[in-house]
């Protein structure tokens, strides 16, 4: 790619002058040596990477020259010579020149503070050497990205941030994955370039490894998340004979692998999903099931709903206990499939109250609903892969289950109303153009990623392109490709005057909005013959970013629409189409109103509702749950108590404090959901720190039942 | 005096019949209102009132509460009329 400069390694050409100035001067190239100045290798890398003629690069390697000679200098880097024939490039008027022989790279100062001091753009990065270098990793990827995947079209659009372009620091992955445990089942752990190949596994303990490892290998390869379907029912089959206490046992061990996981990719924890279910879903009821060594068991999934049953509920046990300390677990996330089928499925009201219990205890549980003939897979912070008939299909033979999507762009709504103001029909103009502009990043993405998974085994995907099953591993022609939104709410009140929730009239302006970007995405769907698909964006860190860079460049209006305190820099949008999160209509009108949008946003959707310091009773909770699956279409919901956690003792306990109630120490850390899910507060950035200060916590709804040590 | 929302695409079997029984009360003098909800403006209005299949038929009274909905279905004219007179 030669993006880099290396002065040392490389071989005059023929054609190059080499008549060179004899300075004593020392070049630090980027191989780690010390290595006399040498004109001709200027002249040989302007030909070499960028086309440019010899007479032009030998005129600029001699101005360079010149420069270098008048400053008197002893020493002088690769980088700053690289960076003086820019200067000279663009000097002459050679701006696409410059382009192809620059240069990618961390100021000083920013390595320095990289190494001080968090990164505030993930919550789930800790802080330490991994994180470090996967900060700059990803620094330098995304000015790749933005120079060389991506159209400057494109690239500006991102940086003026009329859209956000998710994950640019992984560049070379997809985004997001849906896995079935039956691939690992049926063909064991044989990945490329791993130093040994395991069979498939005949103790649950063994499979449970091979998962752990398979979804640090996927971690590898995709930027976000990796969900995992049907985990308790694809476990079954290993479980039979086992004891209580060895079922139990193997329930916490789950868990814990996945909690406990900083200690991969940039010290980051696996992001990752289980999705759950009571019943067996009907897709599996008839699939032959997979049992110990890879071998069908002669039994159908149908046969295995008691085992999955006893799974699921000692893995809920687990969760309610918390760590060792009595936190939440933040991963895996629990993802349980409310069907139909649940409420006709013995035992349900129990599993409902037994999950709720935890739900209202720990927050952890997360409640999807399938109404109707509706199969998913859910994972991220909200994103779905809602089941077709192909993938109905692919149901028969579980391990073909893999899903994708492979990058997710938003669009930045209020700047839309800014740039529009009074002028409806030019404003859905607008968003319609930013649609378009959405595609074709996914276009240009999807072209980079396809280039290099065309070199196959001996590529960088490699892992991507085995076909265990006979089809690449990533299966691109399923790809999804989210488009996102935030700030509907702001964009809602720059239009009509009320936001989202108050008035008929608002509300339906915001449908309008989000019907137009559905029907969008399926027009270019048809035109492009991929997935376009919405999500709601979890926004963890663009809410943030667009406010600000909304403030910079619209001031005047933006100042009266973003949310936070300006003053203080703690600002942000509403997160894609919520309602505010200090509004005060109650959890059940909340829900029932932002359900209204989940319909036309296909790839996912979720209602937070924030507990605070209330814990209430399983029962209502599970009430809840039930009314929101009969009388309203919202696709997910998730209920977020507060917890403080004492860096002193170590306690944990109910609500969001400024010392612990225990030792007295005010060394404490704050413990809630971020946009979907747990961690800690001190990790948030400004934008998520101004939310969380206004969120209603619906301290009146739900009766404050018990306060103290979790 | 109710309003009637009538729900339809273009691909629907039952479609036309609700579109039908749409023209016929407003012949006599009910106000009808049709979507189409592959536009914009139908989807999002069939979206507000969580219409899930089409055809759908909503009568909302005056203060815009919806006071009877065929869903996937169509009333006879008779049943429909008897709605709208009731109020």
């Amino acid at each position: 790619m030669g993006s880099v400069i290396d002065l040392q390694a490389r071989q005059k050409s023929e054609e190059t002058s080499n008549e060179t100035t004899d300075m004593a001067l020392d070049v630090r190239t980027s191989g780690e040596d010390l290595t006399g100045w040498d004109r001709s290798k200027i002249v040989d890398a302007l030909m070499r990477e960028t086309g440019l003629d010899q007479r032009i690069s030998d005129e600029i390697s001699i101005e360079v020259e010149e420069v270098i000679k008048q400053a008197k200098i002893k020493c002088i880097t690769a980088p700053l010579i690289r960076e003086l024939v820019d200067s000279k490039l663009i000097e002459r008027g050679l701006e696409e020149t410059r382009k192809k022989h620059t240069r990618l790279g961390v100021p000083i100062y920013d390595v320095d503070q990289l190494i001080l001091h968090p990164n505030k753009e993930n919550a789930n990065v800790p802080h330490g050497p991994e994180a470090t270098n996967l900060t700059l990793a990803e620094g330098i990827k995304k000015e790749y990205a933005l120079l060389r995947v991506f159209s400057p079209e494109i690239g500006d659009a991102h940086m003026r941030g009329d859209i956000h372009l998710h994950d640019l620091g992984f560049i070379d992955r997809p985004y997001c994955s849906g896995q079935s445990l039956e691939y690992i089942k049926k063909f064991g752990l044989s990945l490329p370039n791993s130093l040994s190949i395991a069979k498939p596994a005949k103790q649950p303990e063994v499979l449970l490894a091979h998962m752990v490892k398979m979804a640090a290998a996927l971690q590898s390869h995709f930027a976000g998340a990796i969900g995992w379907d049907a985990v308790n029912l694809f476990f079954a089959p290993y479980l039979e004979g086992r004891s209580d206490k060895e079922v139990r046992q193997l329930a916490q061990m789950m868990i814990y692998e996945f909690s406990q996981q900083a200690v991969a990719r940039g010290g980051q924890a696996i992001f990752t999903d289980i999705n759950l279910y009571w019943e067996v879903p009907k897709h599996f009821e008839n699939v032959p099931a997979i049992g110990p060594g890879g071998k069908f068991t002669g039994r159908t999934y149908g046969d295995y709903e008691k085992e999955a049953q006893r799974f699921v509920w000692f893995l809920f046990d687990i969760y309610k206990e918390g760590d060792g300390t009595g936190r939440p677990f933040f991963f895996p996330k629990p993802l349980v499939h409310i069907t139909e089928k649940f409420f006709k499925t013995e035992g349900h009201q129990e599993f409902l109250e037994h999950i709720c219990d935890i739900a209202s205890e720990k927050g952890t549980t997360y409640f999807v609903f399938d109404r109707g003939d509706t199969a998913k897979i859910s994972e991220c912070c909200r994103l779905s892969f809602k089941l077709n008939d192909n993938d109905l299909n692919d149901a028969k033979e579980p391990w073909r289950m893999r899903f994708c999507a492979l990058q997710n762009c938003t669009v930045n709504l209020p700047r839309l109303a800014y740039k529009n103001t009074d002028d409806e029909e030019a404003m859905f103009s607008s968003l319609t153009d930013l649609i378009e502009l959405a595609a074709k990043a996914h276009l240009e993405k999807k072209d980079f990623i396809e280039q290099l998974l065309a070199l196959g085994e001996n590529g960088p995907l490699a892992l991507l392109t085995m076909k265990t099953d006979g089809q690449p591993y990533i299966r691109m022609h399923r790809a999804s490709y989210l488009i996102g939104m935030v700030g509907l709410n702001e964009m809602v009140k720059a239009c009509t005057g009320q936001e989202l929730n108050e008035s008929k009239r608002a509300l339906k302006f915001g449908l309008k909005v989000i019907s137009h970007m559905n029907l969008e995405c399926q027009r270019l769907s048809e035109k492009h013959g991929m997935h376009f698909v919405l999500e709601q964006t979890p926004a963890e860190s663009t809410s943030y970013r667009f406010a600000r860079l909304d403030l910079r460049d619209f001031g005047e209006q933006a100042r009266k629409y973003v949310r936070g305190t300006i003053h203080s820099g703690e600002i942000y949008y509403t997160n894609s189409t919520c309602l505010p999160v200090s509004s005060n209509e109650n959890p059940i009108e909340r829900v029932q109103s932002e359900g209204l949008f989940h319909p036309i946003i296909e790839a996912g959707s979720l209602t937070h509702i924030w507990l605070g310091e209330s814990k209430p009773s399983k029962e209502s909770l599970a009430n809840f749950v039930i009314k929101t699956f009969r009388e309203t279409l919202n696709d997910q919901i998730a209920f977020s108590p507060e917890f403080t956690n004492c860096l002193q003792c170590g306690r944990t306990v109910r609500g969001m404090l400024d010392a612990c109630p225990h030792c007295g120490s005010q060394e404490v850390d704050g413990i809630t959901r971020i946009t979907g899910y747990f961690t800690k507060v001190s990790s948030w950035n400004k934008g998520k720190i101004a939310e969380l200060k206004e969120r209603n916590k619906n301290q009146g709804f739900f009766a404050r039942t018990q306060t103290g040590s979790v | 005096m109710p309003t009637i929302k009538i729900f339809t695409k273009q691909e629907c079997p039952r479609c036309p019949q609700a579109k039908q029984l749409g023209t016929e009360i407003m012949q006599d003098g009910c106000s009808v209102l049709s979507y189409d909800v592959e536009t914009v403006d139908g989807l999002a209005e069939a979206t507000f009132f969580s219409v899930q299949a089409t055809p759908t038929i909503i009568v909302e009274d005056a203060d815009e509460n919806v006071v009877a909905d065929f869903r996937g279905q169509v009333p006879t004219r008779e049943e429909l009329l008897q709605i709208i007179n009731a109020k």
